[in-house]
């Protein structure tokens, strides 16, 4: 049941409280989401004061430019399929074939690398592997001048980076199938193919669709692998607009290439909000069934699985420890002494970097996560108008890809009356107006678990609403409030695609300065750099996860679920 | 505390609904609860008891009408400010919260002092057989043990009214036979004027003064459980309030304050009805399977009877008989010294007339 809308309104005038925090969220809003894309579409569309599709046109009719939209959308597509296959495989080992628990931690540990690296990590790696002079092509296999740089190497690394996102929807999607359900199939007479065929699959594809959209625009969206891995032969379009407006200072040029990067992102986020949520079975039918041993595979089959995976696995792990060792020889692929030069270059001449970096995460923590929390808290548990607007629209900086948003930030922010381009704020509220979405959609997810009677309870004791946000609510939804905080400071830690249009002298990102020393070909600083941040993100998850561990309430996700997200 | 009165005056509150539209929960809801009395809302779910409960606790306005605890208006107050005490459905304790610390709550949020809610909660979790609870958490209670603790955190804060909205429904039956007796207890102990919702009869039965019937949002009767059980004032109160059989009959004659039935083919003579009926009406006849009686002959002025089903149930046997064409059910107390029919015998089947209620509509 829906209440009446005038009741909504008056419930509103009668709660001051609820009225000024909706006044105050709306204007940040409007400041932080729909401001910044405004000006980007006016930027796009507009010339000296009428509706224009020129921009839009040229960029279209430049065939380097079209070819480069080309290549997003195959390279997005591939990392999808393959992304998704490798997610599948991954999910249906850690689920259908009776794992033992080490095996099962031991995947999901290895799992987790990509999701918390800096965004390079991967690229970066197959380069010391596969590179001209890498630790495979050149000194194992002895292949000289390998061109490591393309579609290939660039499609390699987006799927190992992205894969974890399938696997942690897919492994959701598999454990809920109640084995009972093929335990029914195969009393009717299936074989075991046949089961997995008829039943486990179809019941997987909504979830396969959902995996698929989530890699493609993620692939859509990166930014910094291309960068590194791309090479001049295979320009994609987010890359184009960097280069655009950092190389050739054309800020019209690098809007109107987001923008055109925009389409078919939102149709991607469209299909998966109109389509694919729908479309989920549901098989928990309210009793739980009787306790099955999981048949799906036979052993061998097991075996088989199970080797994929550890392939894989190994491989990520082969990477890290490549990217260690690196960050400790004097030049990697020359020169293997060992040496803490690289440190040494990262804790002097990056130690600004590095403070800097602090500095915002430190600060975008508690910001987003409040704001995750308090929004997520009127969406899910108040009835004021615009509450589903205010919904969409918290979601839009999530869901767009990145370079889009650091390229309307610095549209919207570069001139009076609002310049906060050379600040720490406009790094900040990127990064919370950008993570801060997982944290709403956390304590959403929690706050519908949580009766409505309890905070009836509260007021009917006397209690008024900051009362019981304060007494009651908060203490329930702190878990929420520890993942947001956790989601958005690991991303200040590891993103880029943003944030790379708004660095400035005043204030820089450790992630800037991989790049930065990525193209100066100081691969052994960079790798430093990327083996620090690791590090940092590792002791905040592992405080962040002991913190969830002691607020945890029944049926609260996991930190893992929530990196997916 | 001198106990207080509360007053329903034609209240009514419409939902939207994402497919049917406007719904009307409560319409025209008017009620007087006399103060120390413990008033019990009965009806199917749905039918706006809830609803209503939650407009005096404060939870829902009414969209027309007014709402009076004691002297006062409090339609327009919220919950925080009408100084009710709340038992839910589901208890709605603290999750987080110890036992002490969920019955401290009210007194907390009042500014207490440390020591005044120390003695006050030990006082009330004494009175709710709580001693030792304190630093429980509510996932280690049982249902019942969750249910004081709810019960106690309502009555601490002295509230002017207690509202339970159908408070037993998730105790196991036997639990929740000894709880409504500690219900009643304690609000007779504490006198307080109290509205409690159920859709369940029996139990409406056992623990009220009165009872308010309720059915599509309105009140259809109020009366004590006696009232409603001997002279329901419409099929609906009659079929809903214990088992009832509904027979098809028409007037035939009517008197000076009787009438003349024709049922199951037979005339038949209910005297006390008043004069409100017509010759030739249709009207339902309604009887209670306790007020039917069963004898192996059929003798003047009795039905003739098939048994047709038989269900001995140690205290008493239900039979389901086949007079005339129409089923009748029939229960017959104390077996063991009247002896029982077997399936098939023809019996001699006497109505009370007294204890036959003629009303219009099958319900």
């Amino acid at each position: 049941m829906i209440r009446n809308p005038r009741n909504a309104f008056r419930q509103v005038i009668r709660d001051p409280l609820l009225l000024v925090t909706l006044a105050v969220l709306w204007v940040l809003l409007i400041l932080f989401i729909l401001f910044p894309i405004v000006r980007l579409f006016l930027q796009t569309f507009e010339e000296e004061g009428r509706f224009t599709l020129a921009n839009v046109l040229k960029i279209l009719g430049d065939p380097n430019q079209r070819q480069a939209l080309w290549n997003s959308l195959i390279l997005a597509t591939l990392v999808g399929l393959w992304g998704t296959a490798l997610g599948f495989l991954f999910a249906f080992t850690a689920v259908r074939t009776n794992l033992s628990r080490g095996w099962g931690f031991f995947l999901d540990a290895s799992i987790i690398l990509p999701l918390i690296s800096p965004p390079f990590t991967t690229a970066i790696a197959i380069i010391f592997s596969f590179g001209p002079r890498g630790l495979i092509t050149y000194e194992l296999l002895g292949i000289k001048n390998v061109g490591v740089y393309g579609l290939t190497s660039t499609l390699f690394s987006e799927t190992l980076t992205f894969f974890p996102i399938a696997y942690l929807t897919l492994k959701a999607i598999l454990a809920g199938i109640d084995p009972n359900v093929e335990d029914m199939a195969f009393s009717l007479g299936s074989s075991r193919w046949r089961v997995f065929r008829t039943v486990t699959l179809p019941l997987t594809v909504p979830g396969l669709a959902n995996s698929f959209l989530l890699l493609f625009a993620a692939s859509l969206a990166d930014f910094a692998t291309p960068l590194i891995l791309a090479g001049n032969s295979f320009p994609v379009l987010p890359t184009q607009a960097y280069l655009q407006i950092t190389g050739l200072f054309d800020l019209k040029g690098g809007a109107v290439l987001s923008f055109v990067l925009l389409v078919p992102a939102f149709i991607v986020f469209l299909l998966q909000r109109l389509w694919v949520s729908r479309k989920y079975y549901v098989t928990i039918s309210g009793k739980v069934g009787a306790q099955t041993r999981i048949k799906s595979v036979v052993p061998w089959a097991r075996v088989l699985l199970l080797a994929l995976c550890l392939f894989i696995s190994a491989f990520i792990l082969y990477f890290y420890a490549l990217l260690f060792y690196a960050s400790i020889v004097r030049a990697f692929g020359a020169n293997y002494q060992v040496t803490w030069n690289h440190y040494h270059v990262v804790f002097t001449e990056g130690l600004k970097a590095i403070r800097d970096t602090l500095i915002i995460a430190g600060a975008g923590m508690p910001l987003g996560g409040i704001y995750a929390i308090v929004l997520g808290y009127l969406v899910a548990k108040k009835v004021f108008p615009s509450r589903q607007t205010m919904e969409v629209v918290s979601m839009i900086n999530y869901s767009l890809p990145g370079t889009i948003v650091g390229i309307a930030y610095l549209l919207a922010f570069n001139d009076p009356p609002i310049m906060l381009t050379g600040t720490a704020i406009i790094i900040i509220a990127c990064y919370v107006f950008r993570y801060g979405p997982t944290g709403i959609r956390t304590t959403v997810a929690i706050l519908q678990q949580i009766d409505p009677s309890i905070e009836e309870a509260s007021f009917s004791l006397g209690a008024k609403s900051g009362t019981t946000f304060r007494r009651i609510t908060v203490p329930l939804i702190l878990p929420a409030f520890f993942a947001g905080l956790g989601v958005v400071f690991i991303r200040s830690m590891t993103a880029i695609s943003a944030t790379i249009f708004l660095i400035s002298i005043n204030w820089t990102l450790i992630t800037v300065r991989i790049l930065e020393k990525m193209t100066e070909l100081e691969l052994g600083v960079a790798a430093a750099f990327s083996i620090l941040v690791v590090i940092i993100v590792f002791i905040v998850i592992g405080a962040i996860s002991l913190f969830l561990r002691l607020f945890r309430q029944p049926g609260a996700p996991d930190m893992a679920n929530i990196l997916g997200g | 505390m001198e106990a207080v009165s509360i007053c329903l005056d034609r209240i009514s509150k419409k939902f939207s609904h994402r497919v049917k539209g406007e719904v009307s929960a409560v319409s025209e809801v008017s009620l007087q609860v006399q103060p120390g009395e413990f008033l019990t809302l009965l009806g199917p779910s749905g039918c706006g008891k809830t609803t209503t409960l939650r407009m005096v606790a404060g939870f829902e306005r009414p969209d027309i009408g007014r709402i009076y605890i004691g002297e006062e208006d409090v339609t327009d107050k919220m919950a925080n400010q009408r100084n009710i005490g709340f038992v839910f459905q589901n208890y709605a304790l603290f999750p987080h919260l110890s036992v002490f610390e969920n019955v401290a709550y009210g007194l907390r949020v009042k500014g207490m002092g440390d020591a005044q809610i120390e003695k006050a909660v030990t006082e009330v979790l004494a009175l709710a057989g709580l001693k030792g609870y304190e630093r429980q958490f509510p996932h280690q209670l049982s249902g019942g043990e969750q249910q004081r603790v709810a019960l106690a955190r309502a009555v601490i804060i002295q509230p002017r009214v207690l509202l339970f909205d159908e408070p037993l429904s998730n105790l196991d039956a036997k639990l929740r036979l000894h709880m409504r007796s500690e219900i009643r207890r304690l609000q007779k102990a504490l006198s307080i004027t109290a509205i409690y919702v159920t859709h369940d009869q029996e139990e409406a039965m056992a623990i009220s003064d009165h009872i308010a019937v309720m059915n599509e949002g309105k009140i259809i009767q109020i009366g004590t459980a006696e009232e409603l059980y001997l002279q329901p004032n419409s099929p609906f109160v009659a079929r809903f309030i214990g088992k009832i059989n509904p027979l098809p009959a028409a007037v035939k004659e009517t008197g000076p304050g009787q009438v003349t039935l024709e049922l199951f083919r037979q005339l038949f003579p209910v005297p006390g009805v008043g004069d409100k009926f017509q010759p030739g009406q249709k009207v339902w006849a309604f009887i209670r399977p306790e007020s039917v009686e069963l004898s192996s002959r059929v003798e003047e002025g009795y039905f003739q009877g098939i048994v047709r089903e038989r269900t001995f149930l140690g205290e008493k046997v239900d039979y389901v008989l086949e007079v005339d064409g129409h089923e009748l059910s029939v229960t017959s107390y104390d077996p063991l010294r009247h002896g029982t029919f077997p399936i098939g015998q023809k019996v001699g089947v006497r109505l009370d007339p007294r204890l036959l209620k003629i009303l219009q509509g099958e319900g």
